[in-house]
């Protein structure tokens, strides 16, 4: 966290005049980014990205119609075990976009906004990997961690909980649908749901 | 994206694929807390909500704002995949107020893409801005697009239903033989087996033969028979065997597989047969019937048809003019057999309840009554009314279990006798006494003369005309059966299923007779009457088509659960029951609208008949 801080007020010393300028302002709203990326791998280190989607989360609503659903040319790194993980076969990203594009809309897209996800400093780690070495700055934006959220609203309640944090457990005690589990703009619209409904009153235990 | 938007329902069906995509680009997802107001009476709406997943109920402004109890200002009710607010963006401000009863997920499309969709395609725009008649009647236009008698004439095919076994001989039979063998067969044609060839060999054939080239009877018919034989093929469409026959003029086709294996015969008779409506079919039986034995054959057939007209979809009002015709002929040709000559022209027979509506679909129990002329002499009479039910019986028409018979004599009265009794009635306020009132109510001539029945009509007319507390008690039943609905407004339903004549058919029958009753409405059908109240400006136009539709949806899903138990060989008892677990949402649909007009209509009547006692 202190790393985080350090390394922003540097980057935003370099770039805070650049192109990208406008993302290392403070944000002012109520919308948030819901993002979620598939991978070739649980690495942060070494994971390829074969597609990220984002939606927007204004107030209480999931501008579905605000989003972003991109899918990556097939990269080298795409073994069996990726498929398995999440069903997404080369075959599936035939066609798809260079990664420098799409990262390029995927800065436009979230802008200065806060970004939220589930499980979501690993897509972070993976983007800025990719991102650092082509622009020279990490994501400075605000990031939202929807378990750690949910934990703390349940643990608020009753602090004896010990909530399980696994998706579909999350999703199923918030009654949230699962839209398309295992494609980036489904989980991210899912978890949109998700943190939406945690936002409001109490939770169910 | 989001994928799990559907739009393989109605209205959404009716996009094209361009709008369809439009539709899911422009969707947002909407989530409402438990009680958040979505929509509120009088203010515009930005969207149109499709409910993901979730409860909203719709109240207007005489809600108590109690959602527990059940309560006046309740509307309707949204459950999931339901979608609402279109209405509020068509008139530009919503009516009721729209609040979530529990945390609601819902699909939200924004007002600008509804109004382009609804622009750009008429039948989206026409689903919601149509009444429920007319709804039905699109989606019934929709669901059989081509006239029901040709589709069926065009896509029946060759099967055992309508080919005759071949007589096959030997090829060395004699011409003799052979004559011997059509007659004891009843066959017009034969075939001639020759080393694996058959040969087609017809009456004309061996009388040409006999007469004309002089052979012997002795002759072998290997030698007449045609060879080169018009064949068709198992599983063919009987239109081209029809075709076949016209174009070459012959009478009979041979039916063979391709390996050259022999099936049977296609006579132009039975392609013919089958071709005719089989409703005149089985009228032709009725009317050409000589006897009670010819009769009751035709009467038998009658099941059989109206399984076959729901099953190609006819609507339901024409099946039930169809079968009350036929019903009455039945029994009007049972009249003339056993009432003697000389005194059917002083009887009067009809036909009550359902029955004198003209509303049975299937045959159901016999309700009928005889008015007498006040001078008959007739010693012989309860041994021929016995006779008439009993035939009737044998005829599958089951015994009336309230003995509403003519062998009942009970409901065998003279004119006068008949004046006495409905004036009896009438002051009676007990429920037999009401229920025979509305049973006769129904009557509809089925044989005899008429003139006696016009007169005791008129005189029960006369005697209720004003008599409102007759009335308020003669409607009273209507309130008797709940409406399924919850509170909310959705169908209430139960394991037993839900009972749709208490709940959904009575009450509109009986309310409609007793408006035509107090009208001096003279027509019995249910559907005519509500014509005629219409016509009368008792009822307005609009509400009377949806009642008419609601009646026919109700009667139309009963006779569906009664040929289903009918073909089960189960207790009839169950057919009132409807399980809507078993519908489409679409007819859940129309089911819950149509029992929204069932409970528009009994408030009406209660107001009218002042029946909050």
């Amino acid at each position: 966290m202190v790393l985080k801080t350090i390394r922003t007020v540097a980057d935003r010393w370099q770039h805070g005049k650049g192109e990208y300028g406008h993302i290392f302002e403070p944000y002012v709203g109520d919308e948030c980014i819901a993002l979620d990326l598939e991978t070739t791998s649980l690495d942060p280190e070494s994971a390829d990205i074969l597609s990220i989607g984002a939606v927007k989360v204004r107030g209480k609503k999931v501008v579905t119609s605000e989003r972003l659903d991109i899918k990556l040319q097939k990269p080298e790194t795409l073994t069996a075990e990726s498929i398995k993980i999440h069903k997404i076969r080369g075959i599936d990203l035939h066609g798809g976009e260079a990664l420098g594009d799409a990262l390029v809309e995927l800065l436009n897209f979230i802008g200065n906004r806060p970004i939220m996800g589930y499980y979501i400093d690993f897509d972070i780690a993976v983007l800025n990997r990719h991102i650092r070495p082509r622009y020279g700055f990490s994501l400075p934006n605000k990031v939202i961690e929807l378990s750690h959220l949910y934990q703390q609203k349940v643990q608020r309640a009753n602090p004896e909980l010990q909530p399980d944090l696994h998706f579909e457990k999350i999703a199923e005690k918030l009654s949230v649908p699962i839209m398309g589990r295992h494609t980036a703009v489904g989980d991210a619209i899912t978890t949109a749901l998700m943190y939406v409904r945690t936002m409001q009153g109490n939770i169910p235990l | 994206m989001p994928t799990s938007f559907n739009t393989e329902h109605a209205p959404f069906n009716l996009l094209t694929e361009n709008q369809k995509k439009l539709l899911r680009d422009s969707l947002d997802i909407g989530y409402f807390d438990k009680k958040e107001v979505i929509l509120e009476a009088g203010q515009p709406s930005d969207y149109v909500y499709v409910i993901l997943k979730g409860d909203v109920a719709e109240t207007d402004d005489h809600f108590s704002g109690n959602f527990e109890e059940e309560d006046e200002g309740f509307v309707a009710h949204y459950d999931n995949e339901e979608l609402f607010g279109a209405i509020t963006i068509i008139n530009g401000s919503s009516r009721h107020t729209f609040t979530a009863l529990e945390e609601t997920i819902s699909y939200l499309i924004p007002k600008a893409t509804f109004l382009t969709l609804i622009e750009q395609n008429e039948d989206f725009s026409a689903f919601f801005k149509r009444t429920l008649a007319e709804k039905t009647r699109h989606l019934l236009s929709r669901q059989s697009d081509s006239d029901y008698d040709s589709s069926t004439f065009m896509l029946a095919q060759i099967d055992e239903t309508c080919m005759r076994q071949p007589l096959v001989l030997a090829s060395g039979s004699t011409i003799k033989e052979a004559t011997q063998a059509l007659k004891d067969h009843h066959a017009d044609s034969l075939l001639v087996d020759r080393d694996g060839q058959y040969g087609m060999i017809t009456k004309t054939d061996l009388l040409d033969a006999v007469v004309l080239k002089g052979l012997t009877l002795g002759s072998n018919i290997a030698d007449l028979a045609h060879y080169k034989l018009l064949t068709v093929a198992p599983g063919d469409f009987l239109f081209n065997a029809l075709v076949l026959m016209t174009r070459h003029k012959i009478e009979r086709v041979v039916v063979q597989d391709e390996q050259q294996r022999l099936h049977g015969v296609v006579e132009l008779v039975d392609v013919l047969s089958f071709f005719s409506n089989q409703s005149h079919v089985i009228g032709l039986q009725i009317e050409k019937a000589s006897n009670l034995k010819e009769l009751a054959r035709a009467a038998n057939g009658l099941n059989d048809l109206v399984r076959s007209l729901v099953s190609h979809g006819v609507k339901i009002n024409f099946a039930m003019d169809l079968l009350a015709a036929l019903n009455a002929r039945i029994i009007g040709k049972v009249f003339d057999f056993l009432i003697p000559e000389e005194v059917r022209h002083k009887v009067c027979m009809l036909v009550l309840g359902s029955e004198g509506r003209g509303e049975q679909v299937l045959k159901t129990d016999q309700d009928n009554a005889i008015i007498l002329s006040d001078d008959l002499v007739w010693p012989d009479r309860q041994k021929v009314l016995q006779q008439i039910t009993d035939t009737l019986v044998s005829f599958g028409y089951p015994l009336c279990p309230g003995n509403i018979m003519v062998s009942n004599p009970m409901w065998v009265l003279t004119e006068t006798q008949w004046k006495h009794q409905l004036v009896e009635w009438a002051n009676t306020t007990n429920g037999e006494a009401q229920m025979n009132l509305a049973i006769f109510a129904d009557a509809h001539v089925i044989a005899g003369d008429r003139g006696m029945f016009k007169k005791v009509r008129d005189f029960m007319f006369a005697h209720l005309a004003g008599n409102d507390v007759f009335y308020s008690y003669f409607a009273s039943p209507i309130m008797r059966f709940s409406t399924p609905l919850t509170m909310f407004g959705s169908i209430k339903d139960s394991s037993k299923g839900i009972d749709i004549k208490k709940g959904g058919i009575f009450p509109i029958v009986h309310g409609i007779r007793t408006m035509a009753l107090e009208n001096r409405i003279k027509a019995t059908n249910t559907f005519d009457r509500i014509n005629a109240l219409v016509e009368k400006k008792v009822l307005k136009k609009s509400f009377a088509e949806n009642l008419s539709e609601a009646l026919g949806l109700f009667v139309s899903l009963r006779l569906k659960q009664q040929l289903k138990t009918l073909a089960e060989g189960s207790e009839a008892e169950d057919a009132n029951h409807i399980f809507i677990s078993d519908m489409t949402k679409l007819d859940k649909e129309f089911f819950r609208d149509a029992l929204h007009v069932v409970k528009d209509f009994k408030s009406r009547l209660s107001n009218r008949y002042r029946l909050e006692r």
